[in-house]
């Protein structure tokens, strides 16, 4: 017999995973406008774009891999080595992507006043809504046996609870991003070298970095884990022409909860919009789409600066 | 209907006759699905309405139809099309209205701004509307068509309200397909027969959140609290073309109700069965659904797995009668593997077709007492009270302007030959059962029942 | 000071009223734009016969109210350099104030149902001005736009608004508003448009006024520096806040303009943020440097997005590639680009040159090809290197 409480902690976990997917879009956003200075509107559309990717992805790579039936542990590693193979492949056809747009449209703008760049993500974000409906159409597409598959794998058995296996395996990949995140940004010398070229852009060129190629490295960062986003969101749902709009709505509010800019806040942003809206479709089904906005718009009046950021510090 | 064994045989009833049986005209009986067992190919040939031919001009006759064509709704919205224009394409064939005047039917999606392309139906002078899909379309719509004074047969948007408060007294606005009243009665009288009204004490309700989907939930919240007084514990409302379902699908879980009525449609239904069957809600629950059929080509195999799923399907199931004895009902599913994007027609593509085949007969039974092509206030009169067949059946539109037909259910199960799922077990429930009588509001009647 | 001929640099000016003097072509242009302005029903009619599907009163009607509320963006926009992207909230303020009072007070009065859409949009526009004072810049933006979201989520939760559907705007039995009691039947919808007409007019002339004030000059102190502004006097908070209740009043307008001209409002054409975004792009690619660009913007919107979706399914990309060309090609926007030292001018003369180089002396044209050769050449190599370096790390 369900529990209140059991049902209160499925409930939280289910906005964990969302807010998990959703930090991996947010993240990209908000390195991108703090160390770019550009808002990305067409970012949505980065994550749709990699969902459909990703379908043909799944597809290739589950039906090319003889997995072995059985349902033993071979099985299951089998299947989530090749799911999370699948995933990052989506995650790297998304940087060529990124490369050209940033090398192509977006570099010309920096200096131009806000508006156009305002005005040309947007366009971007037609754009490529528009070469999605050209490659795929306009019906909505859905893996086939990734969710079921990896639905029969174990986990919240053990813990009494029910929760698909899925989405533990979506929280499990957000966390090692996250992590992977902040270790390439402290710890790497080339996120080192990002971070001094946001907060101090002359410094930088003046011991020869090449801001250009950080620039379009953070925007294919960006593109990569909006791409990788994508891939994890859609095997329980599907991929649709619409799903882009959402995710960048909400990660506004994500990177203002957490600040412009900071990697840090990002993370804690999105889980904080993801559970919140999980409990209020249970709870308060009108708030689910106000109550992130109402949020945004407090922390705007009462701390600008977000919780954690500053301009520049990703971490 | 008569057997294609016995055509020839049947006690003396001649082609004529049998022509007559069906409405009277070519047309008639090539709508109906019957062309091929009353003989000849359905052309005209100065059947019925022939004798009013010669006034009766050749130019095309304009038809515009409003439908999702893209998109999740699109899944839906396309069934509508297709079924359109099959019925179009055999009127056509069968020589054009009256044998003269052929069809041609413009088909326009209804997501972006429905009013504007409708309102451009009309300044293009078009003599017939068809859809829309969406009832929130069909409120915005409905007034304007009366305003316009050009028939519009809807195929679907099928909210409650549209009749009753929205266009209270329709002139020109028709509706083809069983409205959510109908829908509704049908599933709760379902859940009762299939689970018993004494196993059946708490509800819930996983429903598109707009129109529709509160309509409905409202109305079989009431039909099964009258059947078997039952509590809902639960009501969620999803947006339509949601993504992620599982919020409401662990509720139900914890709620463990007898029934779980939904009318998520289309695209919707998968993601919905495919997060339940994930979330082992098919455990805690029987899912009760109006028209999770309308998925039927979509949904697959695993999301049906282990479920005990009961789904209507408005007023057509392909397969009953089963089309192995049915030629009409054959030749449709045949024609329909002839279209693209229509691999198993459900109720939509039968919304589509019978909007066209109501109006068509009912055209040509005007031109058949007038002897001229009729105006488009003498085509409302006759659609009131108006009845005619399609392979799905006899229909009627009633006085109140709202189609009537009989309804289906069934068990939802996957066919791996088909490829889709298929309704077993179904059973039918006439208008008498399903549908207040005409005058009465549906929450009157249904706050009537003694049980 | 009265409608008159006037000497202007030694040529004859036409002086419409006090303080607007037109050269005569401009104000040739001005009278052509307003007969347009009103020929449209009957233009529409000839549109009709020629097929010329876009050529219609609900889709021109559409891109003037749309227009109207982008010219009152323009205000922020142009003069403090603040970028709204929530206007849609004062345009759906206005949209759904007529709704709700047709359908719950039975409100039957077209001047009423207007007046109150402007003045319930006024209030909303003066409560988010006060809050978002304080900022400017993309903080600014992303705050219009939470307040933006907000009164769409508002609309979108409350089934009393109508939740996804919205709501119809059809008051009392002749199921539509009446002007000065009087039932409009057929006619509603031209009758209406002509209000609309009048309405526009009206409202550019107002803002006409203001942006030859004293005001406008303040505004733009303010819009260049605004520390500096401050230092020097101006009441920066109430002057912004001003110009923020201004741009409101024409959103409201606009707004119930919209709902009584085609009688349904919905939360996704009123209030969602991508209809904010379209209020500035429209300023944008009319050119937000002049007064008429964000009207003409509007209707240009509009009817290039009806348009495209006649013609092909990719009529977004369409769009993007125009706002890009936009963006790269035309910065002052169509209106802004026709003026003196607009791009088509430069372009013109710039291609006269060209084509002069190339006449006397042919081998121009190959340096032409190895410069655009070397350029193209260039480009190719920057990318190479960046995806190398992106795909083995920094050097």
């Amino acid at each position: 017999m369900a529990s209140g409480l059991e049902t209160f902690i499925v409930q939280t976990l289910n906005g964990l995973q969302f807010g998990f997917v959703l930090f991996l879009v947010a993240s990209g956003l908000t390195v991108i406008l703090g160390i770019l200075d550009v808002l990305n509107l067409a970012h949505g559309e980065l994550f749709a774009f990699g969902a459909y990717v990703s379908v043909g992805v799944f597809g290739y790579i589950t039906g090319a891999i003889a997995i072995p039936a059985g349902g033993g542990i071979v099985t299951n590693v089998v299947f989530v080595l090749a799911i999370l193979a699948a995933i990052v492949v989506t995650g790297l056809v998304l940087v060529p992507v990124g490369v050209i747009f940033e090398s192509v449209f977006i570099r010309p703008i920096y200096e131009r006043d806000q508006v156009y760049q305002l005005v040309l993500t947007f366009a971007l974000l037609l754009i490529i809504l528009d070469v999605t409906k050209f490659i795929w159409g306009d019906v909505p597409i859905r893996t086939d046996s990734v969710y079921s598959g990896i639905n029969q794998i174990p986990t919240s058995e053990f813990l009494g609870i029910n929760f698909p296996t899925y989405n533990v395996f979506a929280i499990l990949l957000g966390a090692v991003v996250v992590g992977g995140l902040f270790y390439f940004f402290e710890r790497t010398k080339t996120g080192r070298i990002i971070r001094a070229t946001a907060i101090n852009r002359e410094m930088a060129t003046a011991i020869g970095v090449s801001t250009d190629r950080v620039f379009t490295l953070v925007f294919a960062l960006g593109a990569f884990l909006a791409g990788i986003a994508g891939a994890v969101r859609v095997p329980p749902t599907a991929a649709t022409l619409d799903m882009g709009t959402n995710p960048l709505v909400l990660s506004f509010v994500v990177i203002v909860i957490g600040g412009l800019g900071s990697l840090r806040g990002a993370f804690v942003g999105a889980v904080a919009v993801g559970v919140l809206r999980s409990w209020m479709i249970t709870f308060y089904p009108p708030g689910e789409v106000a109550a992130p906005f109402a949020i945004m718009a407090v922390i705007l009046l009462v701390k600008p600066e977000g919780l954690f950021g500053t301009w520049g510090e990703t971490a | 209907m008569v057997r294609k064994g016995t055509q020839h045989d049947a006690g003396g009833i001649d082609r004529r006759g049998l022509l007559k049986a069906v409405g009277g005209t070519a047309v008639a009986a090539a709508l109906a699905g019957c062309s091929s067992l009353i003989g000849g190919d359905g052309e005209g040939d100065g059947d019925g309405a022939g004798a009013a031919a010669g006034t009766v001009t050749s130019d095309p006759i304009e038809a515009g139809m409003l439908t999702f064509t893209r998109g999740a709704a699109g899944v839906l919205g396309i069934q509508a099309q297709r079924g359109a224009e099959l019925a179009v394409q055999r009127i056509n064939d069968a020589g054009g209205i009256a044998g003269k005047r052929e069809v041609n039917l413009d088909v326009v999606d209804e997501g972006d701004s429905p009013l504007d392309s409708y309102n451009q139906f009309i300044e293009e002078g078009k003599d017939v509307t068809f859809g829309p899909i969406s009832s929130g379309t069909h409120a915005q719509i409905a007034p304007e068509v009366e305003s316009n004074e050009v028939v519009n047969v809807g195929t679907d948007g099928t909210v409650t309200t549209l009749y009753e408060e929205t266009v209270p007294d329709p002139t020109y606005s028709f509706r083809f397909q069983n409205y959510d009243v109908m829908e509704c009665v049908t599933m709760a009288r379902e859940a009762v027969s299939r689970l018993g009204a004494d196993n059946i004490e708490t509800v819930a309700g996983v429903n598109p959140g707009y129109t529709f989907g509160e309509d409905e939930m409202a109305v079989f919240t009431q039909a099964i609290q009258k059947l078997t007084g039952a509590e809902v514990v639960y009501e969620g409302f999803p947006e339509l073309g949601a993504s992620d379902m599982s919020n409401h699908i662990t509720s139900v879980n914890d709620e463990q109700p007898d029934v779980t009525f939904t009318s998520l449609w289309g695209g919707d239904v998968t993601t919905f069965l495919r997060q339940a069957s994930a979330n082992d809600m098919y455990d805690n629950t029987t899912v009760v659904g109006s028209i999770l059929y309308s998925a039927a080509g979509d949904v697959p195999a695993d999301a049906l797995e282990g479920a005990e799923l009961y789904s209507g399907s408005r007023n057509f199931y392909w397969d009953h009668p089963q089309t192995g004895n049915w030629q009409p009902g054959q030749d449709l599913f045949d024609a329909a593997q002839d279209q693209d994007g229509v691999s198993i027609p459900n109720a939509h593509y039968m919304s589509g077709y019978g909007a066209v085949t109501a109006w068509a007969t009912a055209v040509e039974k005007a031109i058949d007492v007038l002897g001229t092509y009729p105006t488009q206030e003498q085509i409302a009169t006759v659609l009131e009270g108006h009845g005619f067949f399609t392979p799905a059946g006899y229909h009627v539109m009633a006085a109140d302007h709202q189609g009537m037909s009989n309804a289906v259910a069934g068990q939802m199960v996957y066919d791996d030959d088909l490829g889709g799922a298929r309704l077993e077990d179904v059973n039918i429930y006439s208008p008498t059962e399903t549908a207040p009588p005409p005058g009465t509001p549906a929450s009157d009647w249904l706050e009537s029942w003694t049980g | 000071m009265s409608p008159g001929l006037v000497d202007r640099d030694g040529e004859t000016h036409v002086r419409v009223i006090q303080g607007l003097v037109l050269s005569k072509r401009r104000f040739a242009g001005l009278l052509l734009g307003v007969v347009f302005l009103f020929a449209v029903p009957d233009l529409v009619r000839v549109a009709q016969a020629l097929d010329i599907s876009f050529f219609q009163l609900g889709v021109i009607h559409r891109g003037l109210v749309f227009g109207f509320a982008a010219v009152g963006l323009n205000l922020l926009l142009r003069h403090t350099e603040l970028v709204s992207f929530g206007h849609a909230a004062f345009f759906g303020t206005g949209a759904y104030t007529a709704a709700v009072t047709a359908v719950y007070l039975d409100v039957t009065s077209l001047l009423i149902l207007l007046l109150l859409a402007t003045a319930i949009g006024t209030v909303m526009a003066g409560i988010i001005g006060a809050l978002s004072l304080r900022h400017t810049g993309l903080y600014f933006a992303l705050l219009t736009l939470a307040f933006g979201q907000l009164l769409y989520a508002i609309a979108l939760g409350q089934s009393a608004l109508g939740g996804s559907d919205g709501m119809p705007v059809r008051p009392g039995e002749a199921n539509e508003p009446l002007l000065l009691g009087q039932s409009l039947g057929d006619a509603y919808g031209i009758i209406l448009y002509y209000i609309t007409a009048i309405i526009v007019l009206v409202g550019l002339l107002v803002m006409w006024r203001i942006v030859n004030s004293p005001f406008r000059y303040a505004l733009d102190a303010i819009g260049q520096d605004r520390t500096r502004a401050e230092f020097i006097g101006l009441p920066v908070r109430r002057y912004v806040w001003v110009a923020f209740v201004i741009s409101g009043v024409y959103g409201g307008v606009a707004g119930g303009l919209f709902a009584v001209f085609r009688q349904y409002v919905t939360p996704a054409g009123t209030l969602y943020f991508l209809q904010s975004g379209d209020i500035l792009y429209m300023a944008i690619l009319g050119g937000f440097k002049t007064l008429l660009g964000p009207l003409v913007g509007g209707v240009l919107l509009v009817v290039l997005e009806f348009v495209g979706r006649s013609v092909t399914p990719y009529f977004e990309f369409l769009t993007g590639a125009v706002l890009v060309i936009l963006v790269f090609g035309f910065p002052e926007g169509i209106v802004g680009s026709i003026g003196e030292d607009g791009v088509f001018r430069r372009a013109l003369a710039r291609g006269k040159r060209g084509a002069a180089d190339l006449r006397e002396n042919p081998s121009v044209a190959g340096d032409w090809a190895r410069r655009i050769g070397g350029g193209l050449r260039r480009q190719i190599d920057e990318s190479l290197t960046t995806l190398r370096v992106i795909v083995f790390g920094v050097s």
